[in-house]
This record gives structure tokens, C-alpha cells and sequence, in this order.
């Protein structure tokens, strides 16, 4: 049965694990709204409502790189630096593997999350504007991958070997396109397009936002129709699904 | 000499780990005789991405050129990183005869 307590909002955010001031700025974004305002005009939250959003990896990706704070991140989702991520890859290949039975297509999957994955600490390693580290996520069940950081985005990264590159949507055309690398001298760049080739030749969807723009690409959506995004966030976030 | 990429895990996806990889067999490989070719087998490995097969291939390449050769591999992953480098390079990347 249904929990069908309603929380005041010191309440809900103590049980989201965010500030009364990131639950207002949610209801003014409309990341979470309330479900309801009191006759004094309090904000009242269902609990079992912010059960189902706590439990939604996609939505707290979304809301730890649209915040202009760093929201605290669970630690099971929050990959601090490259080698707790490489771990989290590795069993997510072993349950993938296993819940697919098919291992070219958990490799190919694998691969696509590790490029994303690795680019964000190759690309922010010593330079993380706040946070540190990836969100990563996977649900066996929604054939989902989630990746999301808090870093300086593809624009800043870009910038300093294109200097000409002006918007998120010329910098993220340029990540997906050319053979062109943020670290230069070293001779890098090929993530992305990797990233493309695969998902268009495969059973793959991939969601990709940079900044204000985003992204989709499939094998039925080829060309990179970059278009605004609902709303500005940190860094990038990504949702890779398979079928 | 084979270099079996197993023995470096199941999952190569980080250039960090690619280049420490390197880094590791390299006094091996000078162990080899002068002209000994070197074979790259893959199998074992399960996910295999661009970022760790650049940072081992390119060195290797470049200071035993002529000398490594490619292993055939079924693995979707390696069959496009390796398709995704030979792009990168602007060239084939040698591959060891089929038995």
C-alpha cells in the first residue's frame, strides 16, 4: 500500500538529502513541484511521490547538473575520480553480460558508456569547477545507461584549440565530427565520433546534452540535429538507451 | 611474442589505463629479438574502446613499426575501435595472417 503521508518542506528536503532552498528553486524550475499548497500557502510534498523521485536516476542526474549548487549525490551514484569508475564499468559489463547473453552487444554498449565515462575526467582532470567526478547509473530493466558531470562542458574544453568556436552547438558539432582534442599537443580526439559511429550502426539511442544544447542520435536520427535545450546545465549529461 | 591483452583486464576503455598498460609491457618487449614479430591477441577481452587501444597502439606502433601485428578478433568492440583508429591513423592497421 501506498505511503500516503505528506511532509512539509523541511521534511521533504531532509528526505530528498537537498536544502529547503533547492526544493524551492525545484518548484519554481519545475523540477519538483509540490503536490500540493496548504491554506497558509506551505508547500506540502507526498511522501510515496518523492520515494518514486528519489528512485529515479535520470531525474537526479538532471537535477545535479542543472543546480547552481552542487546537490549532495549518493554515493552510489557518484563515481569521484576515474578509478572507482572504472570499477563501476566493469561490473556493470559483468551484470550486462549476464542480463543480455549476448556479449557483443554488452560490449559495444560498454565501450560507448567507458568513451563518455573517461572523456569527463580526461577532459576535467585538475580543472572540476565544484564537484568533482561522473553521476553513473545503469538500470538493467529500463535498458538504461546514465552518465552526468558537473564539468567545464565541451565549449570551455574546445575553446582552447578552437578558439573560434563561439556557442555549445558549434562545440558540440565539432566534439561529434572532427578529430579534435581539449588536450592538445596529445594526439587525442576520437571519443565521440566513436561514440556516433557506434550508437547510428547499432540498436542504440543516445541522449547528449552540453550546456543549453542537446542532442539525439540513433540509427533513425543520423544527422546531428542539435537544437536548445529546456534548460542550461553544468557539464554534460548523457542517457544511453539499448534495446 | 604475443601479448596477451587479457592480462591487462576484461574492460579497456581508459587511456590512463591504456598508457600505464604500455608503459608496463614495453621492458618486456625489448626482451624480443631485434626483427621477432609482435602479435596483439585479444582474446578474453570483452569491451575494448578507443581511448585505451590509442594510447597502447600508437606507442607501439611507433617504436616497433613493422614489427605488430593484429590478432583477428569476433569482439563487436575491438572490431570498431580498431575500424574507429585505422580513421584516426589514415592508414590499415597491420594484421596477423589467418591461420
Amino acid at each position: 500500500m501506498k505511503n500516503t503521508s505528506f511532509l512539509s518542506i523541511a521534511d521533504a528536503a531532509a528526505f530528498v538529502g537537498v536544502s529547503t532552498q533547492t526544493l524551492r528553486r525545484w518548484d519554481k524550475s519545475g523540477v519538483l513541484k509540490p503536490d500540493f499548497l496548504s491554506p497558509g500557502g506551505h508547500r506540502k510534498y507526498r511522501q510515496h511521490m518523492l520515494e518514486t523521485f528519489s528512485a529515479n536516476a535520470r531525474g537526479i542526474a538532471d537535477q545535479w547538473v542543472s543546480s547552481r549548487e552542487p546537490m549532495p549525490l549518493e554515493a552510489k551514484y557518484h563515481c569521484e575520480n576515474s578509478g572507482v569508475f572504472q570499477v563501476c564499468l566493469h561490473r556493470f559489463e559483468q551484470e550486462l553480460v549476464e542480463e543480455l547473453k549476448d556479449e557483443n552487444k554488452a560490449a559495444l554498449i560498454v565501450a560507448v558508456a567507458g568513451e563518455i565515462g573517461n572523456n569527463a575526467f580526461d577532459h576535467n582532470f585538475g580543472n572540476w569547477p565544484d564537484v568533482s567526478g561522473v553521476f553513473f547509473a545503469y538500470d538493467l530493466k529500463k535498458c538504461q545507461v546514465i552518465i552526468a558531470e558537473r564539468g567545464q562542458g565541451i565549449l570551455t574544453t574546445l575553446k582552447r584549440v578552437r578558439p573560434q568556436l563561439q556557442t555549445n552547438e558549434q562545440a558540440l558539432r565539432t566534439a561529434f565530427t572532427e578529430i579534435v582534442t581539449g588536450r592538445a599537443p596529445e594526439p587525442r580526439g576520437n571519443g565521440l565520433k566513436f561514440v556516433r559511429d557506434v550508437v547510428t550502426h547499432n540498436p542504440l539511442c543516445l541522449f547528449f546534452q552540453s550546456g543549453d544544447v542537446q542532442v539525439e542520435i540513433s540509427p533513425e536520427k543520423k544527422d546531428l540535429l542539435i537544437i536548445p535545450a529546456e534548460k542550461d546545465i553544468r557539464g554534460t549529461h548523457v542517457v544511453l538507451e539499448y534495446k | 611474442m604475443i601479448i596477451y591483452l587479457k592480462k591487462f583486464g576484461t574492460t579497456l576503455t581508459s587511456r590512463q589505463i591504456g598508457k600505464e598498460a604500455f608503459a608496463a609491457i614495453l621492458p618486456v618487449i625489448k626482451t624480443a629479438e631485434a626483427h621477432e614479430r609482435i602479435e596483439i591477441d585479444f582474446d578474453g577481452v570483452v569491451t575494448f574502446s578507443p581511448s585505451w587501444g590509442d594510447e597502447f597502439f600508437r606507442p607501439l606502433f611507433e617504436q616497433f613499426a613493422g614489427r605488430v601485428f593484429l590478432k583477428a578478433s569476433n569482439n563487436a568492440s575491438v572490431k570498431a575501435t580498431l575500424a574507429m583508429l585505422e580513421k584516426v591513423y589514415g592508414k590499415p592497421l597491420p594484421q596477423s595472417p589467418a591461420k
